[in-house]
């Protein structure tokens, strides 16, 4: 190619990219998100009925991992360089309170424009901050204990046997369980907090006080939680993975009986067919408190909207207009994805009466909107991350035999340096 | 005449001296002013030495250096004594398929460090293809939870760098060997000395700077360890595999971001990495 050509290709080419960038930036209104077959979907489901009400409406969502997207948001505020920000970006609820700390005036408060008593509170509470509510609460992270019917019966048990336990019996069972069919009863992770937050939120507390206080040597839920994962791991009933694709290939592969799990699990679960009719959800079990629930949370996550935003004023119609007003948007997302709503309107309807074959017919979702209104309402907090951390660098010492009371002190006094 | 000269050579490499300052030399100017700067994400105030003074409190601090400065004293070692001597094995003439065993031993030093970190994952999981084998052959009875265990998580770790970087460290072994002159070995020969006294009386010595430039790269390189414990361990079980860059990565992305702090452990980094060469640099020269 003689230089001529050279410049003349590259003229066009600079003049297709302005193109295609000028007219992608003239309408569309951007969503980060991750998970295809559940946040995405939803994302798309909603933006499918707005198009009804504005046909002019154009919604892009850019997939990619929930670590990325952190990374991504982390960066982006940090650095200032706002012109790649979208407009709306999905945040984890743990995670919420340390963004809208750390990067004041990034997100839109939009508690003039969504009537938020419509919305479960504890989802509500995690994107406030004082008189300002950020964001739009989506999916519920209510806990359940998912089991298989088949191993269960196996060892002679049933529904019934299950339901309203504390751990202790669930311990038992697993032995049982273990002895007569060989299959763990559950999966163990040592650098997992899906479960110790399951157990501590069902037992009313956090690692912080809703004043913000650190909670943690006279934290008695986490006591417990502690005392129990040490109960479990004795017992020589768990199966060890390693992070999450372990963990999904465990029971996926039939090798546990129980998955204790935020209700968003059940996508992963019902993504082996020949499974179908072997599984069932029972309540969590209790830890051996007076105040315990057999309800908690584990994760869920909100819609936020950036202040960069260059279209506010649809982005936050086409949000007000689905995830706060489609009540039959809800129905269908909890249907076809297992995404259960925290806008409470949703919360009657003919989805929550389904009858799932992949659960033998059990009405999966009428039973977490009951655990929905059960869960003990905690304040994450911003340093959830960084107590996780400390604590699973004492979880070791706590499996040989350390005191409960000296792991949590060791914890507390950690902690105080590394927050400070 | 002269003057003109220095004109047209400062016009030469000014283009690189500006990209030069403008990406190397600017971000770490400012990464040392941040260092001096704390606080959540944008709110960042002035604290000075302060940050200095949190490191010898900061117990997860503590654990990373820790936990980096063990993978530096145990892995380091195994793989340059393993690099020299798969070189000094490749380097016999007697050997057949050379050209095989070479590019079979380099391979892994091409492939992305995210990818085999996935692939290492998989190989070491409870049910994994390393814990079959070891049970096949009857080495072990129950399998070992290599990934579970703090203790086996580093070996894993330790076993995944060596196996990724121990080719490339025999590429300069390997290229240094050639070098030397071969009458050397055949007068050793002639007096009767073992190959592995030559091995260790002759190779080696020569080798010296060599060994010591590798040594030098490793040892930064295991300093800055990240990928691998990010993506085999995610810096667990129990922060057994956190390292310091992890904790940087963690204080900046995962933790309430603190990016001052972050800095100033990005800077504990840069002066060990210093340290130790200027260390190894004395070492050597002594010898």
């Amino acid at each position: 190619m003689n230089n001529k050509n050279k410049v003349f290709s590259l003229a066009v080419t600079t003049l297709l990219t302005a193109g295609i960038s000028a007219k992608s930036l003239a309408a569309d209104v951007t969503v980060w998100a991750w998970d295809p077959n559940f946040n995405v979907a939803a994302m798309n489901e909603a933006a499918a009925r707005y198009k009804k009400i504005d046909p002019s409406f154009n919604l892009k969502v850019i997939d990619s991992g929930k670590e990325d997207i952190e990374q991504k948001l982390h960066t982006m505020l940090a650095s200032g360089i706002t012109s790649s920000l979208p407009d709306i970006v999905l945040i984890e609820d743990y995670n919420a309170q340390k963004y809208l700390q750390a990067y004041p005036g990034s997100f839109l408060p939009l508690q003039e424009h969504i009537d938020y008593s419509q919305f479960a509170p504890y989802k509500v509470k995690v994107m406030t901050i004082g008189d300002k509510v950020f964001g739009i609460p989506f999916d519920s992270g209510v806990a359940g204990m998912f089991y298989r019917s088949d191993y269960l019966e196996k060892a002679g048990y049933t529904h019934k046997d299950l339901l309203n336990i504390t751990w202790d019996r669930f311990i038992e069972i697993g032995k049982d369980v273990k002895a007569k069919t060989g299959i763990s009863m559950l999966t163990y992770d040592i650098n997992d907090v899906v479960l110790p937050h399951i157990m501590m939120q069902s037992g009313g507390e956090w690692f912080f006080t809703p004043e913000g206080e650190m909670n943690i040597a006279n934290n008695q839920a986490l006591k417990e939680t502690l005392k129990t994962i040490k109960a479990i791991n004795d017992a020589k009933i768990t199966r060890p993975t390693s992070g999450w694709s372990s963990f999904v290939g465990s029971f996926n592969a039939g090798q546990v009986a129980t998955v204790t799990s935020g209700v968003w699990i059940m996508g992963s679960i019902k993504s082996v067919d020949e499974q179908k009719g072997k599984w069932r959800v029972a309540p969590i079990p209790s830890l051996k408190l007076p105040n315990a629930k057999h309800a908690s949370n584990q994760g869920g996550s909100s819609w936020y909207v950036l202040s960069t935003s260059k279209d506010k004023e649809a982005t936050i119609n086409f949000l007000k207009k689905t995830f706060a007003a489609d009540d039959d948007m809800y129905q269908t997302l909890l249907v076809e994805r297992g995404a259960l709503g925290t806008y409470l309107p949703a919360s009657v309807g003919y989805a929550y009466t389904v009858e799932d074959e992949f659960f033998s017919g059990q009405p999966v979702f009428s039973d977490f909107s009951k655990w929905v209104a059960e869960i003990p309402q905690v304040s994450y907090g911003m340093y959830t991350q960084e107590v996780d951390n400390a604590i699973s660098a004492e979880i070791p010492a706590l499996l040989s035999g350390d005191s409960v009371d000296d792991v949590l002190k060791r914890v507390e006094t950690a902690l105080k340096y590394q927050l400070m | 005449m002269h003057r003109l000269y220095d004109i047209n050579g400062w016009a030469f490499v000014a283009t690189a001296v500006g990209l030069i300052a403008l990406m190397t030399l600017y971000p770490i100017g400012k990464s040392l002013w941040l260092s001096l700067h704390s606080g959540r994400g944008v709110i960042l105030e002035f604290a000075g030495v302060s940050n200095v003074i949190r490191l010898f409190y900061d117990p997860m601090f503590k654990k990373a250096l820790w936990n980096t400065l063990t993978f530096l004293a145990i892995q380091v070692p195994i793989m340059i004594f393993l690099s020299l001597a798969v070189s000094s094995c490749l380097n016999s003439s007697k050997l057949r398929y050379k050209q095989w065993f070479r590019l079979a031993i380099f391979l892994p030093c091409v492939t992305s460090l995210v990818a085999y970190s996935i692939l290492f994952k998989s190989m070491f999981e409870l049910d994994g293809v390393v814990n079959s084998v070891l049970m096949a052959i009857h080495i072990i009875s129950e399998p070992i939870p290599w990934l579970a265990d703090p203790f086996w998580a580093k070996i894993t770790v330790i076993t995944a760098i060596t196996w990724r970087w121990t080719g490339y460290n025999m590429i300069f072994f390997l290229s240094a060997m050639q070098n030397i002159d071969k009458s050397i070995y055949e007068a050793a020969r002639i007096d009767g000395v073992s190959p592995i006294k030559q091995f260790l009386f002759i190779t080696v010595p020569l080798l010296k700077p060599v060994i010591l430039f590798t040594t030098v790269t490793s040892t930064i390189g295991t300093l800055q360890l990240f990928d691998e414990a990010m993506n085999i361990t995610n810096g667990g079980p129990a922060n057994s595999t956190m390292t310091l860059s992890l904790y940087i990565y963690n204080l900046s992305f995962s933790y309430v971001p603190n990016f001052g702090y972050a800095a100033t452990v990005s800077y504990v980094i840069v002066v060990l990495s210093a340290v130790l060469a200027v260390v190894q640099f004395k070492a050597a020269r002594n010898k």
